[in-house]
């Protein structure tokens, strides 16, 4: 039994905010379910299944997606919700398409940190009875990850610090992110509220917004999108819970994701044209750049200045993190700069890989490789 | 959801479950969810290693104060480096979690799928943690968890079909009755009509037994593809097809008759299986009763017997036993009810039925078995068919 070949057909995101304070959920998701159809010719009609990601701790609600339903466009259609980063809510999207069942699916991922306590909710995630009473969490292992790698690489601040004020420039030229001033590197280097070695704005920045992916088998895809983006492969992994526990040399959980989406695609290695990545800190992305196989261990630095393969150009996740919709919006931004140049004679990007992270010093890891 | 039969068939090769409890203080959540995983893993001739994929379902987050608890748990199930991932939908989360598996091994990603589910509702304050489910503007202030709103499915019926209080009681007697041969049930106590319409009354008309058991419990299958079923068992039970459906409207605007997701779920999982007449076709039929008014709802929506008539149905005895249509003999939720675990829990027991190894009640060459689950306010419900 042959599998269906599953395309991105479009894609809708809301601007990334710090506080959406006018808008509730039900408004930032009902923003990008009504527009994700523009141009397609494809309307709700069409969708046979709704997966969402989002987090009832962040929301503040329990079985959030319940409250969302008819926002999402999911009223008397088959609902998923998935609990993790959506690019995870897009790959059992994938899945359900490849299997024959259905033909065209709507991914959602949504987040508003600004309505919550983010700390709580990454110290909510650790086990109760050893992490928890010595206060660890999200911010406590980006730190320890960081002093690690600097002391490894001899990696300097200094020079993290310019790729940060670059990915901000990037995410306000290219990421529809808000940015009121945009920091220099002496800014990053003074920013406060870090993490030592890292400084604030070298942590992923929460924000507000929401994203939609719109998915269809790759002949009705060829029929109602001028640029289908084509999933080749699918991988993902999650790290062992116990940060202390976990390798010292790298992200092995995001090494085994991305041996396992390339291996589906079929490629012998990571060269892709693009990639998007998820990070929670500006070392925490270096990490990701090394276990995908896009730079060598200690170099992920030089890759993404570089420029051979052109590595979070919407800016990544450190200028915008949406918790539970970063994956989604690297998914959403590689298929777009793909689509953009898929029928111009030069500068045509074939290959794109994309990175979704979720819990604590990125413990699970998604990826997958995208061609046109 | 256009076409349910393309799929790579998929089947249940492997089932395991703790003996449910209402309070297991010897473990901790992955403690529970381990004992799960064990025995599924046995029961398939399996071990980890041969395990391309996890799912984990439980309940919302809130009743067990973990966020995001697979990542906890991941240690427990020995899951390492493999693609885990959290699908939730309240009460559904099983049923959900299975859901997430088949397509995992029906779209190609995995052979072997484990989903494994679990609740400990004795670390948390359950209706508490229902509450938060209403809006927090217009709906919090008069959220007293989920049993009213269920108690007003239920009066609706007794108000336009003139359904009473017995019929819903006949439910909770026939199930408590079933519970007690479940060697996984803890709450084993056979009671009469008379005694439930007794019992002291929590939220007219639910009463307490109505209501089934608050359990700390988990409960584990391995899916496998039609390549490798071969290796776990002789007699898989296969998945002829599942689904799971929602609405969005607000219960003013639904109809608390008829459960229309239930309705449009069964309707594409009986085309996809090939059922024309449920209740002569179906030799089993497991069912998620949160309380005992909701199996009289499902009858109806599955099409058991027609809209109106479930009071009827209970009352002829066909859905007993020793029925032509026996509706949970493993007991149900009344046996058991570690919320987020129990739709694969009712998968358990439907596929060990058609795999003809029942541990409760065997219903005689039961072949192909109907499995209902459903969550969130009565608004996410689903359906599955398996056969030998």
């Amino acid at each position: 039994m042959g599998l269906s070949r599953v395309a991105i057909v479009a894609s809708a995101q809301t601007e990334l905010r710090t506080a959406w304070c006018d808008a509730q959920h039900i408004d930032l998701i009902s923003a990008v379910v009504s527009s994700v159809f523009k141009g397609t010719g494809l309307t709700l009609d069409d969708v046979d299944f709704v997966i969402d990601s989002g987090s009832d701790v962040l929301d503040g609600r329990s079985i959030s997606n319940c409250g969302f339903l008819g926002a999402l466009g999911a009223h008397h259609k088959e609902e998923a919700r998935v609990e993790e980063d959506g690019l995870w809510a897009a790959q059992y999207g994938v899945n359900k398409i490849r299997s024959g069942a259905s033909s065209v699916g709507l991914i959602v991922a949504y987040s508003k940190p600004s309505e919550s306590n983010v700390e709580a909710y990454w110290a909510s995630q650790c086990e109760p009875f050893y992490q928890r009473p010595v206060g660890f969490g999200q911010r406590a292992a980006n730190g320890i990850q960081a002093q690690r790698y600097l002391a490894d690489h001899g990696t300097r601040q200094r020079d993290l610090a310019d790729l940060v004020a670059r990915r901000w420039a990037d995410a306000a030229a290219n990421g529809n992110v808000e940015i009121d001033a945009l920091p220099d590197a002496d800014a990053v280097l003074a920013s406060g509220g870090g993490s030592a070695p890292l400084t604030g704005l070298m942590l992923a920045r929460p924000v507000d917004g929401a994203v939609a992916v719109l998915l269809a088998t790759e002949p009705i895809a060829r029929r109602t999108s001028r640029a289908p983006v084509i999933v080749t492969g699918m991988g993902s992994a999650m790290n062992g819970h116990a940060f202390a526990t976990r390798s010292k040399r790298g992200l092995v959980a995001c090494e085994a994701a991305a041996a396992m989406a390339l291996r589906n695609a079929g490629w012998d290695n990571a060269k892709p044209d693009i990639a998007e990545v998820s990070a929670s800190s500006i070392v925490g992305e270096m990490m990701v750049i090394e276990a995908l196989g896009l730079a060598p261990r200690g170099h992920g630095l030089d890759a993404a200045s570089d420029g051979n393969i052109s590595i979070n150009r919407s800016g990544g996740a450190l200028p915008a993190d949406p918790i539970m919709a970063t994956g989604l919006v690297r998914l959403a931004q590689a298929a777009n700069q793909m689509g953009a140049t898929a029928n111009s004679v030069g500068g045509r990007l074939n290959r794109g890989l994309v990175h979704g992270a979720g819990g604590v010093a990125m413990q699970n890891n998604c990826v997958f490789t995208l061609e046109v | 959801m256009s076409n349910i039969t393309h799929g790579g068939h998929v089947a249940i090769v492997g089932v395991g479950q703790t003996h449910h409890a209402r309070r297991r203080t010897d473990v901790s959540q992955a403690g529970l969810v381990r004992e799960a995983v064990d025995r599924a893993l046995a029961d398939a001739n399996l071990s980890m290693e041969d395990i391309d994929s996890i799912v984990v379902a439980s309940g919302p987050v809130l009743f067990a104060a973990v966020n995001q608890p697979e990542k906890w748990v991941v240690n427990a199930i020995g899951a390492q480096n493999k693609p885990v991932v959290r699908v939730t939908s309240g009460g559904g989360a099983g049923f959900a979690g299975a859901l997430a598996g088949y397509y995992q091994v029906a779209g190609g990603f995995a052979e072997r799928t484990l989903v494994v589910a679990y609740d400990k509702l004795s670390e948390g304050q359950l209706q508490y943690s229902i509450s938060t489910l209403y809006d927090p503007f217009w709906g919090r202030e008069f959220a007293v968890g989920i049993m009213g709103f269920s108690a007003a499915y239920w009066r609706a019926r007794m108000d336009a079909l003139g359904h009473t209080e017995e019929a819903a009681a006949m439910v909770a007697v026939k199930n408590r009755m079933n519970a007690i041969a479940n060697p996984y049930a803890h709450m084993k106590k056979e009671v009469t009509v008379e005694e439930v319409l007794a019992s002291k009354p929590l939220c007219w008309p639910i009463k307490l037994l109505d209501v089934p058991p608050i359990s700390d419990g988990a409960a584990a299958i391995v899916l496998a593809s039609e390549k490798v079923a071969a290796k776990s068992t002789t007699r898989p039970a296969w998945i002829q097809g599942i689904a799971y459906c929602c609405e969005a409207d607000n219960a003013p605007e639904r109809s608390l008759m008829l459960s229309e997701p239930l309705a449009i779920a069964a309707r594409h999982v009986y085309r996809a299986a090939g059922i024309t007449n449920p209740r002569r076709q179906f030799d089993v039929v497991e069912v998620q009763e949160p309380y005992s008014c909701f199996e009289l709802n499902y009858y109806e929506s599955l099409g058991l017997c027609p809209p109106g008539q479930a009071a009827d149905l209970i009352a002829s005895g066909a859905t007993q036993l020793d029925g032509d249509i026996p509706v949970n003999p493993s007991g149900g939720c009344m046996g058991a009810n570690p919320i987020g675990a129990v739709g694969i829990i009712r998968l358990i027991e439907a596929a060990t039925q058609v795999m003809g190894r029942s541990e409760s009640h065997q219903i005689k060459d039961a072949k192909l078995a109907l499995v209902q689950s459903g969550g969130g306010w009565a608004n996410l419900r689903g359906c599955a068919v398996l056969s030998a």
